[in-house]
């Protein structure tokens, strides 16, 4: 029997499709601002994308993503320091050690709703304090500046591109897919999928460092996009609510709306916040009750809505 | 031995703040199984009512306690009204209620920018620094205040929640929504008036805070944690589990300073509030529902 | 995992090579060379709303006021004709994020010449990268730490002293009271720093001098602490415990308040107690009581009474004072000026917009300037900080606080050890 394709045919084009046209802008004539806007914009994209499949797609959502991102960034940043080791090579490894960082949580996993929720907040916040401290790894307070590389920092445009993009694939398969069907069951019900021998704690154990790493990678690449890494703003709880605030603005448990929700962040943050920023707390704030009191699939489900209405018309 | 002495009093100071701080969030987890996660802009937001009484009308910090009830009151009785009542209960509503509360601190915040500027405030009396010698250590008079008036809170509460018709019927509501609902409990009043009490608690909390702390429209993330910390070791809804949970929080966080760095210490909350979610979810003191 | 999934692994790391490989020989486009010029474009970040909101707004006091005084001169000559300086300052939240990204704005997308740094010194180290990369002259009046300028940048140069020097000054005062007799010997040092590069400089300024007085000084308790923290009691209880004679810390405006009436709540009393740069700011005193700050040292990069001695820093207060309605200014405007100065002295030298020659000129500045000691410049083999000295202040019994060190302008005699204390 021949399985559906994983990704729909039209979606696969469009996303192709996307994806060539937003490679070859910059061969365009593309100001070296919006430039590096978009780059800053994909690591985002790729970092919402990772925490819904832990926040969306199973259910548990999580208040101290910035601890991985952290985590990611503090080992790809000390790997480039003191061995000089390609970044690329080190933005891996920043991430496998995000990801075992995220294995560490293990324990918490059998945590369920809020009470997840707060311990990764403790798990979160405890991790900033550590690292700050930890002059020797993190370089304390005074953190780690990176060598500066004009041609790289506009190189990583694509790579960071190419993480976005990937991240984007992977939620589409990751939903379609029946490993996505096993984490939708344990979504709904933790105590039914075990009856049908979905185990809850290796599956969620399974996503958690898959997203834990996505997101350590984007702290790595990020920490090469800036050149300069700081713990005490690594780690920030602002930091976690920020990618919370994305997911829940595309749309919370969708496969590509956290992608969305992240890039009407970064323009609300580029654009408003320049203009009014003392507007700009509460614009999220109303944003997010609106969302929750009106439509729970945040702009994922208002483009649905429309759509639908304008096919049965 | 001074120095044992002095930490002792230390933490039990500690501990007053940290119980005043966790009722509300407290209580309304109990009842309405939703984490307030605007408890710390509603205690700002109280810190922000006392200091706006005592600098414009010159009233006395601790006697703008009952208007701070009254207003805090208000405030989250309409938050239940036009908000939270909204949320679907029990596990699917958990993150939704997480997240629109979190979306009422933000504005919480962004109004206090707006109104009050972003620069420190702080409540300063004629008797601010005033300080009394107890067990021969110097303690500031505010703060054995607040203490007191932290301690009066939970006796109240639990005298509220005991021996009046309203308590027995939060207890009852907390313990089985549905069975009160037969027995013609109004549960939707019922969760109003809890939700209204948590807040108005909280909002006392900011007071007594501001005549301690510093505090701007960004303060309130710290006492959240904090408040967190407390209600779950003390288990989600038990009110003198929140006592004794904020003893062994500060005395923890007191007495790690012997064998830590003292900037480690604000780690130690939040580790202990993570091992307690895992090897005792149901919190040090068992899983009393306001018992 | 089944046997889909395990498919789409390739797949996606095809995407991320495919796409980086991509990028891989790809290489900044050169910038394109301005046309005529009828305005210097100045770009700046403060913080207005947030944390230092109070701070960035004085700041930028000291920005405009040497705007508007160039501007009325019709503006800084270059290439033979007077162009007038436009400053697009934006708010970055006292957020590291945001005022990178909006250096990163103000420097790609609106193309300014030049930048002026941000205050507090995690937001400079954070911004002047963004410069650095840009190669943009960047001059900062609100960045201390040393560690700033020890990164080998080029482009970035700093109008505030490293706060270690601050840390040595104030050492150097008490030793000399310690050598007349007034302080015991040894005498037992408490240094608390915020953990941050500020505290950081700070602690090394205070634990170098003591290991090289031969025995003068002890540090009893060397504690860091957390950046707007609340309850400090535990950390006091430590200094209490330690006996110490000496207490020195080092702490932005809103933790001096918050840990000063904590201090004394525990009716804690040293014989010399100092904030590092804190201590006699207005905001300060009000919040804590004219009583409780009496005799609190502190270091601080420029202060109102050095007009008595210098004509620069009179002229300067008699300025402020006339366009803000006779208020006298602090350190802050004072350090916003000075840097907006520099900044325009250089262009002017430069005598062109190009940013090498102008780096270039700040690089070998060196003018007659507000600050103590009279000179500004930006020494290279200091990463471009300048050296300048610091006046170290006491708040008196009457509300002022005169100069005490060094000895040159010395408006008063200090006061040790604090009388009130046994």
């Amino acid at each position: 029997m021949k399985a559906p394709p994983l990704i729909p045919r039209a979606l696969a084009r469009a996303f192709i499709a996307i994806c060539v046209v937003l490679a070859v802008l910059p061969v365009l004539d593309l100001s070296l601002y919006t430039h590096n806007l978009l780059t800053r914009a994909y690591i985002l994209i790729a970092a919402a994308l990772a925490w819904n499949w832990m926040g969306g797609f199973v259910g548990q959502v999580s208040f101290g993503h910035a601890a991985m991102f952290g985590v990611g960034g503090f080992v790809a940043g000390r790997l480039m320091l003191d061995l000089h080791l390609p970044p690329q090579l080190c933005w891996v490894i920043g991430a496998l050690a995000a990801g075992a960082f995220a294995l560490g949580a293990h324990p918490l996993l059998r945590l369920r709703g809020p009470y997840f929720s707060i311990a990764t907040i403790g798990i979160g916040e405890a991790s900033r304090v550590v690292f700050t401290y930890w002059e020797k790894f993190t370089g304390g307070a005074t953190g780690l500046s990176l060598p500066i590389d004009g041609d790289f920092k506009y190189q990583l445009y694509w790579w960071a591109l190419g993480l976005a993009a990937a991240a984007a694939a992977a939620s589409v398969v990751l939903r379609r897919s029946s490993f996505g069907l096993k984490l939708l069951a344990i979504k709904a019900d933790a105590d039914a999928a075990a009856d049908v021998g979905i185990s809850a704690t290796l599956y969620q154990d399974l996503i958690f460092v898959l997203s834990g790493a996505v997101v350590g990678l984007c702290g790595a690449v990020s920490a090469s996009y800036y050149s300069f890494i700081e713990p005490n703003d690594t780690f920030a709880f602002e930091r976690s609510i920020a990618f919370v605030l994305m997911a829940v603005i595309g749309g919370i448990g969708t496969s590509l709306g956290p992608a969305l929700g992240a890039a009407v962040f970064v323009l609300v943050d580029t654009y408003l916040l320049a203009s009014y920023p003392e507007l700009h707390l509460g614009l999220y704030g109303l944003l997010l009750i609106a969302i929750i009191l009106f439509e729970p699939l945040g702009l994922t489900g208002l483009v649905r809505r429309v759509l639908r209405n304008h096919t049965q018309r | 031995m001074g120095r044992l002495a002095e930490l002792v009093v230390s933490a039990v100071l500690l501990a007053g703040l940290y119980a005043t701080m966790a009722y509300g969030l407290g209580l309304i987890y109990g009842v309405l199984r939703v984490v307030n996660l605007a408890h710390g802009g509603v205690i700002m937001t109280g810190a922000y009512l006392g200091w706006v009484l005592f600098d414009r009308l010159g009233i006395d910090p601790y006697l703008t306690i009952p208007i701070v009830l009254v207003g805090g009151f208000a405030l989250g009785v309409a938050m239940y009204r036009v908000l939270v009542r909204r949320l679907p209960r029990g596990a699917a509503g958990g993150p939704a209620s997480l997240l629109l509360l979190f979306g009422v601190w933000l504005v919480l915040r962004n109004i206090a920018y707006l109104l009050f500027t972003g620069n420190d405030r702080t409540i300063r009396t004629a008797y601010s620094s005033r300080s009394l010698a107890v067990l021969g250590t110097h303690v500031s008079l505010t703060r054995l205040v607040v203490l007191a008036i932290g301690l009066v809170i939970a006796v109240g509460l639990h005298l509220l929640l005991r021996r009046t018709l309203l308590g027995r019927a939060i207890r009852a509501v907390a313990q089985n929504a549905d069975s009160c609902t037969l027995v013609g409990i109004d549960v939707e009043r019922i969760y109003m008036l809890t939700f209204g009490i948590g807040t108005a608690l909280a909002g006392v909390a900011g007071v007594l805070l501001a005549t301690i702390f510093s505090f701007n429209p960004a303060s309130g993330s710290s006492e959240l944690l904090k408040s967190f910390v407390v209600v779950v070791l003390g288990g989600l809804g038990s009110i003198s589990g929140v006592v004794l949970a904020a003893l062994v929080v500060a005395a923890a966080e007191v007495f790690a300073v012997l064998i830590l760095p003292s900037y480690l210490t604000t780690a130690v909350g939040f580790l202990l509030l993570v091992l307690v979610l895992v090897l005792r979810p149901g919190g040090l003191f068992g899983h009393r529902v306001l018992a | 995992m089944t046997y889909r999934s395990s498919r789409s692994c390739p797949l996606l790391l095809a995407i991320v090579l495919g796409l980086g490989a991509l990028g891989a020989g790809a290489c900044k486009p050169k910038s394109k060379p301005a046309g005529d010029r009828t305005e210097i474009l100045i770009g700046g970040t403060l913080p207005l709303t947030g944390a230092e909101a109070r701070i960035g707004g004085f700041f930028k006091e000291g920005y405009d006021l040497a705007l508007e005084e160039i501007n009325q001169a019709g503006g800084v000559e270059v290439g033979g004709k007077k162009l007038p300086v436009k400053l697009t300052l934006l708010d970055d939240t006292t957020n590291q994020d945001t005022a990178a990204s909006l250096a990163d704005k103000l420097i790609n997308s609106d193309k300014v010449d030049f930048f002026l740094g941000t205050y507090s010194t995690a937001l400079v180290q954070r911004q002047s990268t963004v410069a650095e990369q840009n190669k943009v002259p960047y001059v900062s009046g609100g960045g201390a730490a040393s560690e700033i300028y020890k990164r080998g940048y080029k482009w970035v140069f700093g109008a505030l002293a490293p706060v270690e020097l601050l840390g040595t000054t104030l050492m150097t005062w008490i030793d000399d009271q310690q050598k007349a007799g007034k302080l015991p010997r040894p005498a037992k040092v408490a240094v608390l720093w915020e953990n941050s590069s500020h505290g950081k400089d700070f602690r090394k300024g205070i634990t170098e001098y003591a290991a090289k007085s031969g025995g003068g000084f002890e540090i009893a308790v060397d504690e860091s602490f957390e950046l707007n923290g609340k309850d400090y009691s535990a950390l006091l209880g430590k200094v209490k415990a330690a006996g110490a004679d000496i207490f020195l810390a080092d702490a932005h405006l809103p933790d001096y308040i918050t840990m000063h009436r904590q201090y004394v709540d525990a009716a804690l009393c040293h014989k010399v107690v100092s904030y590092g740069a804190r201590g006699s700011e207005k905001a300060a005193i009000e919040a804590l009581g004219k009583d409780n700050t009496q005799y609190v040292l502190s270091g601080t990069w420029w202060s109102p009474l050095l007009a008595n001695t210098n004509p620069l820093a009179k002229k300067f207060v008699e300025a402020f004072k006339a366009r803000y309605a006779g208020r006298t200014p602090e350190w802050f405007q004072a350090l916003g000026y000075e840097a907006m100065r520099a900044l325009l002295v250089a262009i002017q030298q430069a005598g062109t917009l190009d940013r090498e020659a102008v780096r270039a000129k700040l690089a070998a500045l060196k003018i007659e300037s507000l600050l103590p000691g009279g000179t500004l410049d930006f020494p290279q083999d200091h990463g471009g900080q300048v050296q300048a000295p610091f006046v170290v202040q006491q708040n008196a019994p009457d509300g002022t606080a005169p100069i005490i060190y060094p000895q040159s302008i010395a408006t008063a005699a200090g006061t040790a050890p604090d009388p009130r204390c046994k």
